[in-house]
């Protein structure tokens, strides 16, 4: 028991309601509310599919028809429109410059960022068109973020089936594509903890997912995806690797491009580690802070 | 008696009220300073056991609500502790919480799940829910399709069936026409009858003293008075009155 203070939040950080077994140690909140869970998850997240794509005529197919016309605009602009960017040259550390097409290397890096996009700023979203499950019903509400999640990376496959068979035709096959079941995963898990931070805070204050959204529409040309982020002179090489975009992008080329094992760049990787660490914990944290609070605001 | 079903202790309830929206956005990251709040739960104590019925009578704004939200898991206390030990069904907003791609035999794996049921026992209780709804062949359509009656007869229909252990219900409940209203107060009933603790709100006093033996009388917050329905209810009466 502990005393309530006078006009405070009693703790902000409190657990101290127990009701049916949750609580607990704040560490594991996240973990009690899937347990048990997985197939009411993939079964939500097929759900999440269907909402998303029913009533249209071509239906899922819009899944690629978008993200196809996304690529074509970004390939007329820059091959047709501004004539200079035919080739990409990349400097991998090799004696040699890579070299390969602009179009190739743009699929590759575009396709996990069309995954990204959805994930940050639809991602923020979520608890808020869900409220009817937060604020009605008892629910393990970090589920959401999970099936809404799945249902995205469910389109994620699709595409990424649609680019390998690309990448089997222009590049080829090689083992190095299996590094995919390691940077796909990573990604997903990555963005699911970034939403444990914002999904919550986006409920809270909509100025704060407005500001996701905002930052979002600039990242894109931040990140490495039409241009290589290796290419910079000087610190702004070091800077991009920072951006944990980067990481998949350039992991992706890893896997179907560059044909380059994922812990080649240890700088790069154990700099995305720690992010990766920071971004897991700080989620825990503010998922654990807002829960109790969201079905109040919502 | 034995071990009390659902027990509350000091529980308080502070709600913020944000000047605006700068505000809000500012409380994310700092406490604030002196905000206008809203206490809806004062220092509440008071313990159920398992077998009781328990009316909660007051006026609107006095916390009823709060109160129920946090029992069936949805709200949370600032301080204080909350016990509830056993399955809560509330028969509060029946068509809320459904998944409305799914159909109607999915949505109720989905309700068994996040209750804690196994697969096995919501098989059991499937058919039972099914027929008790009154659904049909619509069981397998999605819940977007159902009318509102439909959906409010599959939620009532659910929450009867689980066997709960906790039956939570608020009087102003809508569960459509008349034939079905009956079969429902009288699933009530049985409930009642087969030794189910029971919540019942309302602002109805012959119904309460109908139900419950004892009741709650709640005020801005506070526990005015708990004890036999009939002194609760002269106290609430008396309260009504002095306004």
């Amino acid at each position: 028991m502990f005393v309530c203070r006078k006009h405070s939040f009693c703790d902000y950080f409190s657990h101290s309601a127990n009701i049916n077994g949750q609580g607990g140690i704040p560490l594991f909140t996240i973990f009690n509310e899937h347990k048990g869970f997985g197939k009411q998850i993939f079964l939500l997240a097929k759900n999440e599919l269907i909402k998303t794509y029913k009533g249209a005529v071509i239906g899922p197919l819009w899944a690629v028809v978008k993200p196809a016309f996304t690529i074509f605009v970004y390939w007329f602009a820059f091959s047709c429109g501004i004539k200079t960017l035919k080739a990409v040259n990349i400097n991998l550390g090799g004696l040699e410059p890579f070299s390969t097409d602009f179009f190739t290397f743009m699929f590759i890096g575009i396709i996990p960022w069309f995954f990204i996009q959805d994930s940050i700023t639809q991602g923020a979203k979520t608890l808020r068109t869900n409220r009817q499950f937060i604020t009605k019903v008892k629910f393990p509400v970090s589920t959401i973020l999970t099936y809404t999640g799945l249902s995205r990376l469910f389109v994620h496959l699709f595409l990424i089936a649609i680019m390998y068979v690309y990448v089997i035709f222009k590049v080829g096959v090689s083992w190095y594509n299996l590094q995919f079941f390691f940077y796909c995963p990573l990604m997903f898990m990555f963005f699911l903890a970034l939403s444990w931070s914002t999904a919550p805070m986006s409920a809270f204050s909509k100025d704060f997912e407005s500001l996701v959204v905002s930052i979002m529409s600039g990242v894109f040309w931040l990140s490495g995806i039409m241009y290589d982020s290796y290419g910079f002179e000087g610190p702004l090489k070091y800077v991009m690797l920072f951006n944990p975009i980067n990481f998949f992008v350039n992991g992706y080329r890893n896997c179907f491009l560059y044909n380059r094992p994922f812990f080649e760049y240890k700088t790069e990787l154990l700099i995305f580690l720690a992010e990766f660490l920071v971004i897991f914990f700080l989620g825990i944290f503010n998922y654990n802070r807002l829960r109790k609070k969201l079905p109040d605001v919502l | 008696m034995a071990e009390p079903i659902i027990t509350f202790k000091n529980v308080s309830k502070t709600y913020i009220l944000y000047k605006n929206d700068q505000a809000r956005f500012k409380a994310l990251f700092f406490k604030p300073k002196n905000p206008k709040t809203n206490k809806a739960l004062n220092d509440v104590s008071f313990e159920i056991y398992r077998g009781e019925s328990v009316g909660i009578v007051g006026d609107n704004g006095a916390g009823k609500s709060t109160l129920l939200k946090m029992i069936t898991g949805v709200a949370f206390p600032d301080c204080g502790d909350i016990t509830v030990n056993g399955k809560v069904a509330a028969l509060l907003e029946l068509t809320a919480g459904f998944s409305m791609e799914m159909t109607g035999r999915e949505n109720i794996y989905l309700k068994g799940y996040i209750l804690g049921l196994e697969d096995e026992y919501i098989k059991k209780i499937e058919e039972s829910i099914i027929e008790f709804a009154e659904l049909g062949d619509y069981i397998d359509q999605p819940v977007r399709t159902y009318s509102s009656g439909m959906k409010m007869r599959l939620g009532f229909a659910i929450n009867v069936n689980i066997e709960p252990d906790v039956l939570v219900v608020d009087e102003a409940l809508a569960v459509g026409d008349a034939s079905f209203k009956r079969k429902c107060k009288n699933k009530i009933k049985d409930i009642i009858a087969a030794g189910t603790t029971v919540l019942y709100v309302s602002h109805n006093a012959s119904s309460v003293k109908e139900i419950c033996p004892r009741s709650i009388f709640l005020k801005k917050g506070t526990i005015i008075f708990d004890g036999p329905t009939e002194e609760t209810l002269k106290v609430y009466e008396a309260a009504k009155q002095k306004k």
